[in-house]
């Protein structure tokens, strides 16, 4: 029953920490790369043998139809699955991701290199704005939960929980671009103003970005309520809370230890989501015809462009598993249960 | 350490609890008068539900909704009415006058937070100026009771058994140099070894301190280790109270006489140990009039069907029952 005090683990334990996390991420986006290399190579009508076909039909040498391919593709159109796999993973190593087809000559790397600006960024500020939002009403909904205000709170998290997305951005376009004519309704950036470091320019940027960053607010913003409401009143129930009453702590003190220990299993979704909201970008943007890596990506499907969707899918995915590293060692940092590896 | 204050005394007048169901307001204590004599240590006994959690937290102004003090008094010498007592005033009475070791302290820490530093925030909700003094006090205090302090103030809840928990909780309470201290089930969840390694601290550290001190627990063998006086409670209310050496070694209400019929003795025929026959009352099943531990109770009469025993005092201890003030032999029901 009496066990000693444990040592708790220093830098090296942590290093081992990320360094496993590292590895596992990596494998994962090299799971990614190679699923999504099989599906681009066995889809019905193979895109790139009927690309290096139409090549050859347009009167190009087979030599030549070839490297034309293997550029747009990163890979290789003939020889083995084997050796174009090789050759595509070879080209990965080198961050080189192909070119796109739709958008010709120009660099898969690049097309996302410019589209991740507009994703990253809204992306960013509407999670956190909807984290902030949301976990302090899921306090006041929690403490005044068998009052009329949290009755409110609840419902308005329930509410816009359960409407999807897209909803919420049409609406939003509706009422401020038409109803309402306040915000533009579409684009990042009036093209009137020259970009650079101009009050214009910024103004206009800022202007363009918010119905997005409200929209990404409103979708998450339901989820944060919820979740923080249940986490504080389960807390509430925690005998340490009463325990930190009867001992007289000051007021404040008492809700420090409510709020942190409620809003502690939130930070891993917070981390979690904002990865996942590269991904679900693709609805808004595509309602605000905002060009980040969601409309991106639906562009390339729909020009069967190849290079660039497996491209994004795997940016997607480093998003993702990048998201769940940090979720990780931020719950290191925070739950001293977790940093001595224990579970209780 | 000060031992410059005399212990204070603790009159517990006429308290009611009640607690909100949807049945309507039902008292969970009743009408109960409890004296603690300032420098002992009283046990507190009874079933789940029998009320004796409600009274422990009665003594802080701390019962939780949905229940409710509707009536009594509880004075403690120098503080006066602690009923009366709100906002800033009941929060520095809390911890500072009167400590409360908490049912499972176990879990009675912030998980987050190291031992030193919620210390810290004790010290600092109760303007402690020097909170070093603090940490020292509560580092001696530790290891009176065999725990390595440096090392207990630097670890995390998760980082201690349950026994060193118990301890830290026993060290928060009285860090403070709190004159009155509220244990409730102190010894519950706890291995045999530890729950007496608990007790003999409680007894220790009580007459080092010269500390008024309320043992609340199911468990008749723990009280009696450490108490002086005991008080029985049934159904709400205070049923026996007396020195704990007559209330144990001559018990006068039949429930008590039940309660220490029931305890199965380590050596000797297990089946001598009998079960009080049928279940403690719950808030709803109490009867509104009359005695209420009649429904299981041998010494029934006809009386105890309609009038409240009234407390009534033998040889130096009370006693709430009709049947208590006559001693002729009464006739043993059996029980299967």
């Amino acid at each position: 029953m009496t066990k000693a005090v444990r040592e708790r683990p220093r830098g090296a334990a942590l290093a081992r920490r990320v360094a496993g996390h590292v590895v596992r991420g990596l494998v994962m986006i090299w799971v990614v790369a190679t699923i999504s290399f099989v599906i681009i190579r066995e889809i019905p009508g193979d895109p790139v043998q009927g690309m290096y076909e139409s090549l050859l039909q347009k009167g190009m040498s087979p030599d030549q139809a070839e490297r034309a391919t293997a550029v747009l593709y990163g890979f290789l159109p003939t020889g083995s699955l084997w050796d174009q796999y090789v050759g595509y993973m070879g080209s990965l190593l080198h961050l080189d991701l192909g070119r796109s087809l739709s958008t010709p000559g120009v660099k898969v790397t690049s097309l996302i290199g410019s589209a991740a600006q507009w994703t990253v960024l809204p992306v960013l500020a509407g999670t956190l704005l909807s984290f902030l939002l949301g976990v302090t009403m899921g306090v006041y909904a929690a403490i005044k939960r068998s009052g009329k205000l949290g009755d409110l709170l609840a419902l308005s998290g329930s509410l816009l929980h359960g409407i999807p997305v897209y909803v919420i951005g049409l609406l939003l376009v509706a009422i401020f671009t038409t109803l309402w004519p306040i915000l533009p309704s579409g684009g990042p950036v009036d093209v009137a103003f020259v970009p650079g470091f101009n009050p214009g320019y910024i103004g206009s940027l800022i202007h363009h970005a918010v119905l997005p960053v409200v929209t990404y607010t409103l979708a998450s913003y339901g989820g944060w309520i919820l979740a923080m409401k249940s986490n504080v009143v389960a807390v509430l129930g925690d005998d340490f809370i009463l325990a930190a009453e009867l001992r007289g702590l000051k007021r404040g003190i008492v809700f420090r230890y409510l709020a942190r220990n409620a809003i502690l299993p939130l930070f891993t979704i917070l981390a979690l989501s904002i990865g996942m909201l590269f991904g679900g970008s693709i609805f808004i943007e595509e309602i605000f015809n905002y060009p980040g890596l969601g409309l991106l990506l639906v562009n390339s499907i729909s020009t069967r462009d190849y290079a660039l969707m497996g491209g994004t899918f795997l940016v997607i995915t480093v998003g993702i598993v990048v998201a769940n590293i940090v979720a990780d060692l931020l719950y290191t940092a925070i739950d001293p249960r977790v940093r001595s590896g224990e579970a209780s | 350490m000060s031992r410059d204050s005399a212990a204070p005394e603790v009159r517990i007048r006429d308290l009611t609890v009640v607690y909100n169901t949807p049945a309507g307001e039902l008292p969970a204590v009743s009408h109960v008068s409890l004296t603690l004599t300032p420098g002992t240590i009283t046990g507190v006994v009874g079933e789940s539900g029998s009320g004796k959690s409600t009274l422990a937290l009665s003594l802080l102004n701390a019962v939780q909704p949905p229940g409710r003090i509707a009536e009594g008094s509880v004075e403690i010498d120098g503080l006066g009415d602690v009923l009366r007592l709100d906002g800033e005033d009941l929060r520095r009475t809390r911890g500072r006058k009167v400590g409360y070791v908490f049912q499972a302290a176990q879990n009675s820490l912030n998980p987050l937070k190291t031992i030193g530093k919620q210390l810290l925030d004790l010290g600092r909700s109760h303007d402690v100026e020097d909170l070093r003094a603090l940490v020292a006090d509560a580092k001696a205090l530790l290891s009176r009771m065999g725990l390595d302090g440096a090392r207990v103030l630097d670890s995390h809840q998760h980082e201690l058994s349950g026994g060193m928990r118990q301890r830290v909780g026993i060290m928060l309470a009285l860090v403070l140099n709190a004159q009155v201290v509220v244990l409730d089930e102190p010894t519950t969840a706890l291995d045999m070894i530890t729950q007496a390694t608990i007790l003999r601290i409680i007894r220790e550290v009580h007459e080092e301190r010269a500390l008024t001190t309320l043992v609340i627990t199911h468990d008749v063998g723990a009280v009696a280790e450490v108490a002086d006086d005991l008080a029985v409670m049934y159904g709400g209310r205070v049923v026996e109270h007396g020195p704990i050496a007559e209330v144990l070694g001559a018990p006068r209400h039949p429930y008590t006489q039940g309660l220490i019929r029931a305890i199965p003795r380590l050596s000797g025929d297990i089946s001598l140990a009998r079960a009080l026959p049928g279940r403690p009352p719950t808030l709803g099943t109490l009867p509104a009039a009359g005695c209420v531990f009649r429904e299981r109770c041998e010494k029934r009469m006809e009386i105890c069907e309609t009038v409240e025993p009234a407390t009534a005092t033998y040889d130096g201890r009370s006693v709430a029952c009709h049947a208590a003030g006559r001693p002729a032999p009464v006739k043993r029901r059996e029980y299967a």
